[in-house]
């Protein structure tokens, strides 16, 4: 029996600003149900390559999900597919509220009320503290707080993989640390995520393989539990 | 002296006209709300509403409801076309807000022209959509067709609120204003909200320049007054919700009315242009936003 593709497959993936190679062709994957963490310095080029993936930046090289070549595919099909982002810094829509960003989230599911209406009480189980708070403006709330909606809107479009931009950036380590246990809840549900953080011992504990980027190209790539083997890097991610 | 009768009338006119400045405001709202794009050829969607019905009036004597209804999608499809030759290329390729801004200007001269030599110079109207009228008040005369303006003018509000809040379009409209990326990243097609703020702004005009043509002549250059007075009214209201553009546009009426009635009718304009500078200097979020945010300062 043939194995099933990988959920995500980037072959010699690369984008640029300008005359800046950012990203320099990079090549990973992402199998159904794993969880992947990036790692990286600040302008490493992880922001870069999730958005050369959703194509908010133009890239060259080749996307596949789920073994299909989805490279040409604009933004809102790759959507529609279930690849979903939460970008850094969040991306909420500042003057709506809880309720509405929601919604939104569940934009995909084409106004069926019944799977909105189940995908919401989904969110709600997971994240109490949107229903507490879900029809204040979404830019009135804590960073963590924020950041769950972030999450929870992501979750309303019926992700098959989930890409995260820095999410425990800026937040107390207990909220990011909440943050994290969620999504590994989310993993261990079988969803596909792929995470990307500056330093991450927390998300190490849940990804099975890592990536270290470094100048926009992929350093190393190593199983999750064998950086603590590697002394320069366990110096510099896990601490 | 002011007479009072005067000083009545021109109130009630002003009401009027400055309801219609309102419903034009906010199809400048519905476009920048979706794109920050501020579409200077507005006030073209509103002389092709007039010019529009007025031609299926005469020509194929087609009763007003008619003329009407079949006036509003054709607008639509001339708003739909200027996204598609004009605005979507420049946005592909990258143009700042400025050039397509400039563009929007360009594209209001281009269509005044072609309705120059398509239509003729000559200012026509047609008649209030009931017969009869005026009521009159004291001295006061209050044409029928006002009552028409208001009604609708209030349909057009209610209707369009239902359609940003509630609606899955309207909603899907004002994330890509909101954040474009982000709304793109939840499958909406952030481009066909572009255009269906084309279409939704162009019969929004086209319903402001049926309902004024009656009390107002309509001719191929009256775009450009009806553009400017709207942008202003859309500038009071802060550019944002559809009522903030009617009552910038009630705000304008008003004082348009009092200037001509207290130095005469050519200082209407110069009245709407100082309300403009004003409001861009003291309040450049609007009046509203200024008066919330004066007020949150205050408790
Ligand atoms: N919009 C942009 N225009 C030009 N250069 C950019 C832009 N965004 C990022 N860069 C550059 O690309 C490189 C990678 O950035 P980024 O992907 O944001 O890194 P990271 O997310 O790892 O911090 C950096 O050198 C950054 O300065
Ligand atoms: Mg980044």
């Amino acid at each position: 029996m043939a194995s099933a593709p990988p959920l995500l497959e980037l072959r010699d993936l690369s984008a640029s600003y300008g005359h800046v190679q950012a990203l320099k062709p990079t090549s990973l994957t992402v199998a159904e149900g794993e969880l992947v963490t990036i790692l990286g310095p600040n302008g490493a080029g992880k922001s870069t390559l999730l958005r050369a993936v959703t194509r908010l930046t133009p890239g060259t090289g080749q996307i596949l999900f789920q073994g299909r070549d989805v490279s040409r595919l604009a933004t809102h099909r790759l959507s529609e597919l279930g690849i979903i982002m939460v970008q850094e810094g969040r991306g909420l829509f500042s003057q709506m509220t809880v309720r509405e960003n929601l919604i939104l989230g569940g934009y995909n599911a084409g106004g069926d009320r019944v799977l909105l209406e189940a995908r919401l009480q989904q969110v709600f189980d997971l994240f109490p503290r949107l229903k507490e708070r879900v029809d204040q403006l979404s830019s009135s709330m804590s960073g963590g707080e924020q950041q769950m909606l972030a999450i929870g809107r992501a979750l309303m479009a019926g992700p098959k993989l989930l890409m995260l931009d820095e999410p425990s950036l800026g937040l107390a380590p207990r909220v990011a640390a909440e943050i994290i246990a969620t999504l590994g809840e989310l993993n261990c549900s079988g969803l596909g995520i792929l995470l990307v953080e500056q330093k991450a011992p927390l998300a190490l504990r849940l990804a099975k393989r890592v990536y270290v980027l470094s100048l926009g190209r992929v350093a190393v790539e190593l199983p999750a539990n064998e950086i603590g083997s590697h002394h320069d890097l366990a110096r510099y991610y896990l601490h | 002296m002011i007479d009072a009768v005067q000083l009545a009338q021109n109130l009630v006119n002003g009401f009027g006209l400055g309801l219609i400045y309102g419903l034009i405001g906010i199809g400048f709202c519905v476009i920048y709300n979706a794109s920050g794009i501020v579409n200077f050829a507005q006030g073209v969607f509103v002389m092709l509403g007039g010019m529009v019905c007025h031609t299926l009036l005469s020509r194929l004597g087609l009763p007003i409801s008619a003329a009407a209804v079949l006036t509003i999608p054709v607008v639509a499809v001339i708003g739909i076309l200027m996204e598609i030759l004009i605005v979507r290329p420049m946005w592909n390729r990258g143009a700042s807000t400025f050039a397509i801004i400039l563009a929007t200007l360009a594209t209001q001269m281009l269509i005044e022209q072609i309705t120059l030599l398509t239509l003729g110079d000559q200012p026509r109207t047609y008649d209030s959509f009931t017969a009869g009228g005026p009521l009159k008040l004291g001295g006061v005369a209050i044409s029928y067709q006002l009552f028409w303006v208001l009604g609708f003018g209030t349909l057009m509000v209610a209707g369009l609120w239902l359609f940003f809040t509630r609606s899955r379009m309207g909603r899907a409209l004002r994330a890509c204003s909101q954040n474009a990326e982000a709304a793109a990243l939840l499958g909406i097609p952030v481009k066909r909200m572009l255009l269906a703020s084309f279409a939704l702004s162009a019969a929004l005009g086209a319903i402001a320049g049926i309902l004024v043509t009656p009390s107002q002549i309509t001719a191929y250059n009256v775009g450009t007054p009806y553009g400017v007075n709207g942008f202003i009214a859309a500038i009071i209201g802060g550019f944002g919700s559809a009522s903030g553009a009617v009552a910038g546009g009630l705000l304008l009426g008003i004082l348009q009315a009092f200037a001509i009635v207290a130095f005469g009718a050519g200082f209407k304009n110069v009245a709407a242009l100082t309300v403009l500078l004003i409001v861009l200097l003291v309040f450049p979020n609007g009046i509203f936003a200024g008066v919330k945010s004066l007020w949150a300062r205050r408790t």
